[in-house]
């Protein structure tokens, strides 16, 4: 079993042993309508079969003058046939629809539960289009596999393989043109996989540079603009559109030399040559020639289906096998359920802690390494201890790795090297749900759900919060009296990434949504930088009444908020170069004295 | 990226009427008309060969049931084995040629969406979601290269239809006119199936695009959800949508599912009245035996297309949709337009704001109300004022993103609606607010306004930056890949790349849009400095953030609702104990060292 940061007890487990063991058991779990599909199928493949026969039958009673009894009796048959196919048909084709259905849905609910079960190293590696594109198209891609390709290559596999059973009953000699042609349709359709499969992948390839060269280009278009790059990235995307076209015409002519099309135009001459022979030789009647005419045109729609389902099936494979990976990428952390859970006091120390993004790194995300691996280290040694109720501020310049630091505390990312000890318990012996909830975190890139106001704010809180508790922590970040002045007020919509606020309201929703959450460390990532000095005010002095007894860290450009921390950092390319107070790092260190010189 | 797939409609949108439609997208394939031609030859030979075939066993037959001579059953056999053949043979000169078609049609329409959307202005890019106009460009082409082959597909099964039909009908008028009589029924049913089909089909596209969004919603705030541990919630939140989505499509399933099984027991029950009807025909040898197989054969051929008509018309129709939105997209105008396109020189870079009145969309209260201000060349002029008193606005209409509604605005005495467009913007250094980055490399970046920039260009400039030490915290310096968005940078090392990149351009106006609001303070000192010698010799615009940066300006405006209320140099302000007063304690005070709130 993988680890996890997230699990479901009664999920459904899947075979990830390959792909198509995967694709199986998703399949399989529904065993009922794999069932009634394939036993439909075999009826309709006979009833069409029975009505080739019958066919037959009303012709050679014709022209042996039977009489109409015969015609009679063969005109019923076939409708009998045809109705009966027509009932097959309808319960065929929605237990495979139907199933299609679910496969995607489980499909996606597997794969949903196993991105939540994944840590933020893997997320921070993602590209989020990428991720889109698995989530969305590949899961729709896996529905297809099922239904259509799955469901008419079986029905096509029956209706080849059931006309020749009814062949025999009429004559078996008349096999040998049919036979010979599914052998040799056998190896064309083989050679077409080969052929099409790397022209289906440079498509889907071509596809997706282009689409996300174009979304790039479009967030980026006020640079784009403003630097006068619009001839650059018409040439970018003129190419990767030209790169899609080469792809799409060479796809055209895989599918344009489908030769069991070709198989199957000779195979009609042929067969009627070689049945005209039998008849000749006294061995078929008309009425069977007809009947070995009509079986042979029910083979028509099969091969046409046999185009179009391989290279599905060859899209559907790849889909298949980049939802796989996904789930299957290891994640290093684990929720650790079986860990401590137990009120926190707050104290924080850091022992020797060093991290490097790329310490995970596994073939495609090792950007953050380089050729001798040494300044692959973002932290590096870190070593201080925060008393309970202590507020930490951490100084540095940019980059130097103070956001990397305060995302070690909550797990975010796991320690390289050394330890960090919450209560005096290593932070990865803590159970996660414990250790996440009572460290509440406002980061320095504001997430908003698009949801309500109302929602977005106890978004952390257990789920049905009193509205009063609500406005309560809206008040207290200084974030009420904006609401209301929404239409709305608290039940006012976000849109696309909360782009309707202003910087300093998201700063004091996501403060307010802290608040609720009611930690007992925060973490504070610049987070008041655009807000102006009356907020400020406010939000200082709710800070300062709520942070009491809770342990902070802080990140922050106010030196004031600095000069008042009761212990400061000072980092510098990943090491802690000084610690202490204000007065004593005034004493002690040059860079700190720089900051302060300026003002 | 087809997330949402460009489902709902957009303002811009609007409704062709068919006979425009088809103009337009005939235009695109003039251009190869031959191939088209080549392409209809073919596939109008192919109908006939698939007619012709019947015909000729139909005929085989009748010698059977006559007088069977082998010489003649043999060349009757050989013939539909070369017809086989050919059939396959011009099938694939069909497919051959409209992919290269298809794939070119597409490739302009691609090219001219794109150009479109690059013609227009940002008021554009504000309106609509960047998802949405992706999709028009990549996936809804994609649709309208779909209506071109099921048009081919269509036309050739329409000939199809024809060919049979006539032959049918000089066979034996009864029997073709019973053929023919399933063609209303096919057209109710699949007039009925259309309204259901479009119905669910909509909802089921509607149903997808919710749970994508809800996925979208959860990779983007994935950050957030496991700092508050709220994985369950939000999976609970899910599997509903999820739930709903299959729902959904279920019913869609229920409508698609039983139309070809409905469809296909009529043509059977069709075919079993021709072999009745036409075997008593055969019995009283009103038609001969291989007429009646040809018939029979026939319905099939001529049920085939009527179906498949039935079956594709919803899919054809929102192919039309989606080269509907595409030409929606592409015809739409920039409200930004040029009235000439002057050359653009070295500019010195005097600026003047003439009488200018603007607002970002009719019907909103104006940002900017018959506003005036001169720039002098070469000065540093900083704007200071509260959130939304338009300070972005006035660098964004210098940059011409958005059309102004009244007065003009001048540059070197010449009005910017005369420029032309890229060379004017190439003269302007914009910083603005939220740094951008695209993926690639730190030095790719810095050189984004400069592609022909050397290295040792690039490294002077990120150098001149805060002594270059910022380059050390890179993991690979100048090499480091940025991520997407610059994600695998800190906030701050944006903003410093975004400075490198200005510098680089050497711009004669330089606008800087709160851009060192992320810079830590120790940084921050130090680009000040790199900054002072930049702004020196050209004019600069900052809009400022930091009580630093203000102080180093030779002129300090505030702004109110658009209105110029105070201007003159920090200590003359401040003395005054006017707005600017006001501002310092509101916006500034809580930088300085003492400040301390509680
Ligand atoms: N997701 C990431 N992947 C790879 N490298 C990163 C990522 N986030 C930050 N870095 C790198 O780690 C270093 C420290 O970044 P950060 O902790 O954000 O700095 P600070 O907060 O001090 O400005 C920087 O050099 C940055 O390039
Ligand atoms: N893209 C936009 N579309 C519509 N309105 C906008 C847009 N950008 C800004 N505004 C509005 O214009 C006014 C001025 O905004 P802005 O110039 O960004 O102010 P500042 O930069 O001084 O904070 C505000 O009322 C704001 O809501
Ligand atoms: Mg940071
Ligand atoms: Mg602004």
């Amino acid at each position: 079993m993988s680890r996890s940061e997230f699990t479901v007890a009664d999920a459904y487990t899947y075979d990830h042993r390959s792909t198509l063991r995967w694709l199986q058991s998703h399949i399989l779990r529904y065993k009922g309508l794999l069932f009634t599909f394939l036993l439909t199928t075999l009826g309709m493949a006979s009833a069409q079969s029975m009505t080739a026969v019958t066919v037959g039958w009303a012709f050679d009673s014709v022209i042996q003058n039977e009489g109409r009894a015969g015609l009679t009796a063969a005109a019923l048959y076939v409708v009998a046939a045809y109705v009966g196919y027509g009932l097959f048909d309808i319960v065929n084709s929605l237990a495979i629809r139907v199933l299609a259905q679910r496969v995607e849905r489980n499909a996606r609910d597997e794969l949903y539960l196993s991105l939540l079960s994944k840590s933020q190293t893997f997320h921070g590696q993602q590209r989020v289009g990428d991720l889109m594109a698995r989530a969305t198209n590949d899961v729709q891609q896996i529905s297809l596999f099922v239904s259509p390709a799955l469901g008419t290559t079986t029905e096509s596999v029956l209706t080849l393989l059931v006309p020749l059973v009814t062949i025999t009953t009429l004559d078996y000699r008349l096999l040998i043109m049919p036979i010979l042609f599914l052998i040799a349709t056998y190896f064309a359709l083989r050679r077409y996989n080969d052929n099409l499969s790397p022209v289906a992948t440079q498509l889907r390839a071509t596809f997706a540079e282009m689409n996300a060269g174009l979304a790039e280009t479009i967030s980026g278009i006020e640079v784009v603009k403003g630097f006068a790059q619009e001839p650059a990235e018409e040439g970018r995307f003129t190419h990767n559109a030209g790169a899609y076209r080469d792809a799409f015409v060479r796809e055209g002519e895989v599918t344009a030399r489908y030769v069991p099309l070709l198989l199957y135009g000779l195979l009609i001459g042929l067969g009627f040559g070689h049945a005209l022979y039998l008849f000749m030789q006294g061995i078929v009647s008309v009425g069977q020639v007809i009947a070995f005419m009509a079986l042979l045109g029910t083979l028509r729609s099969p091969i046409r289906f046999l185009l179009r389902n391989i290279a599905t099936f060859q899209q559907s494979f790849a889909s298949a096998r980049r939802i796989l990976e996904m789930i299957l990428t290891e994640t290093e952390l684990d929720q650790n359920e079986a860990g401590v859970a137990q009120e926190m006091v707050g104290e924080v120390v850091f022992e020797g802690v060093s991290f490097g993004y790329g310490q995970f790194a596994s073939g495609e995300f090792a950007s953050g390494t380089s050729a001798n691996g040494e300044t692959s280290l973002v932290l590096q040694g870190i070593s201080f201890r925060a008393k309970p109720g202590q507020t930490v501020a951490i100084v540095g310049q940019t980059g130097a790795g103070k956001s990397t630091l305060t995302k070690l505390l909550n797990r975010t990312f796991d320690v390289g090297n050394g330890r960090i000890l919450i209560d005096q318990i290593d932070v990865r012996d803590w159970s996660l749900d414990s250790l996440r909830g009572q460290i509440g975190t406002i980061e320095q890139d504001i997430f908003l759900f698009s949801r309500t106001i109302a929602e977005n704010i106890a978004f952390g809180a257990r789920a049905d919060v009193p509205q009063a508790e609500i406005e309560a922590a809206a008040q207290q970040a200084q974030a009420h009296e904006f609401i209301m002045s929404f239409p709305n007020g608290y039940q006012t919509k976000i849109g696309e990434r909360g782009v309707m606020l202003s910087g300093g309201q998201r700063q004091r929703l996501a403060i307010a949504r802290a608040f609720l959450s009611n930690p007992r460390i925060l973490v504070l990532d610049d987070s008041t930088s655009a807000i102006d000095s009356n907020t400020e005010d406010q939000i200082q002095r709710a800070m300062h009444n709520v942070l009491a007894g809770r342990t902070t860290l802080l990140i922050t450009h106010r030196l004031s908020q600095i000069r008042s921390a009761n212990l400061i950092l000072l980092m510098k390319n990943g090491r802690l170069i000084a610690q202490g107070t204000h007065e004593e790092l005034m004493a002690q260190s040059a860079v700190y004295r720089q900051i302060f010189v300026r003002e | 990226m087809g997330i949402t797939g460009g489902l709902n409609p957009e303002e811009y949108d609007r409704n062709y009427s068919d006979r425009e439609l088809v103009r337009r997208i005939v235009r695109y394939f003039r251009p190869h008309i031959g191939k088209v031609l080549l392409v209809a030859a073919m596939v109008s030979l192919i109908s006939i060969l698939a007619t012709a075939t019947p015909i000729l066993i139909s005929r085989g037959i009748d010698t059977l049931a006559a007088n069977p001579q082998l010489q003649l059953l043999l060349t009757l056999a050989a013939v539909i084995t070369v017809m086989g053949a050919l059939s396959w043979g011009f099938n694939f000169v069909s497919l051959w040629f409209s992919a290269r078609a298809v794939g070119d049609v597409v490739l302009a329409l691609r090219e001219d969406a794109f150009r479109a959307v690059m013609r227009r202005d940002l008021s554009f890019y504000d309106q609509f979601a960047s998802g949405r106009i992706v999709s028009r460009v990549t996936s809804d082409t994609q649709d309208f290269a779909t209506v071109v082959t099921l048009t081919i597909d269509l036309l050739s099964q329409l000939v199809l239809v024809l060919v049979i039909g006539l032959v049918l009908l000089t066979q034996n008028v009864p029997l073709a006119l019973i053929t023919f009589a399933v063609g209303p029924v096919v057209v109710i049913i699949a007039l009925v199936f259309r309204r259901l089909a479009r119905n669910a089909m909509q909802q089921a596209q509607r149903a997808l695009a919710t749970v994508n969004a809800t996925i979208q919603e959860t990779v983007s705030g994935i950050a957030v959800a496991k700092n508050f541990r709220q994985e369950a919630a939000i999976y609970d939140d899910f599997q509903d949508v999820n739930e709903l989505a299959y729902r959904v499509q279920l019913t869609r399933v229920a409508v698609f599912g039983s139309i070809f099984p409905l469809l296909n027991t009529v043509s059977g029950i069709a075919v079993s009245v021709i072999i009745y009807v036409g075997g008593l025909m055969a019995i009283e040898r009103d038609i001969s035996v291989g007429e009646w197989y040809l018939f029979v054969q026939g319905l099939t051929i001529f049920f085939y297309p009527i179906t498949s008509l039935a079956s594709f018309w919803s899919q054809f129709q929102q192919g039309l949709a989606a080269s509907e939105r595409v030409f929606a997209l592409i015809d739409d105008e920039p409200l930004v337009v040029q009235t000439a396109n002057e050359p653009v020189g070295r500019l010195r870079g005097e600026i003047v704001f003439d009488q200018m009145t603007f607002n970002y969309s009719t019907g909103r209260s104006a940002v900017l109300q018959n506003f005036s201000l001169t720039i002098p060349a070469g000065e540093t002029l900083a704007i200071v004022g509260h959130t939304g008193a338009g300070k972005s606005s006035l660098v964004k209409l210098l940059m011409r993103f958005y059309e102004f509604q009244g007065g003009d605005l001048l540059v070197d005495g010449r009005s910017i609606r005369s420029l032309d467009l890229s060379q004017y913007r190439r003269q302007l250094g914009l910083v603005p607010q939220a740094p951008f980055l695209f993926s690639g490399t730190v030095a790719e970046n810095v050189k984004y306004g400069r592609p022909d920039a050397t290295d040792l260009e690039v490294e002077t400039a990120a150098r001149q930056l805060g002594d270059g030490s910022w380059l050390e915290d890179l993991p690979n310096g100048l090499q480091t890949d940025v991520g997407e968005r610059g994600a695998r940078l800190s906030l701050g090392q944006r903003q410093l790349v975004a400075l490198a990149r200005v510098l680089l351009q050497n711009p004669a106006i330089l606008l800087l849009d709160e851009a060192t609001a992320s810079i830590d303070p120790l940084t921050e000192a130090q680009v000040q400095d790199a900054l002072a010698t930049v702004l020196q010799n050209r004019t600069s615009i900052v809009i400022a953030h930091r009580l630093s940066t203000v102080r180093a300006a030779d002129r300090i405006i505030v702004l109110r609702d658009g209105q110029i209320i105070e201007e003159g140099s920090h200590e003359t302000l401040l003395a005054q104990g006017g707005h600017y007063a006001e501002l310092y304690t509101t916006y500034f005070r809580h930088q300085s060292l003492e400040y301390r709130p509680w």
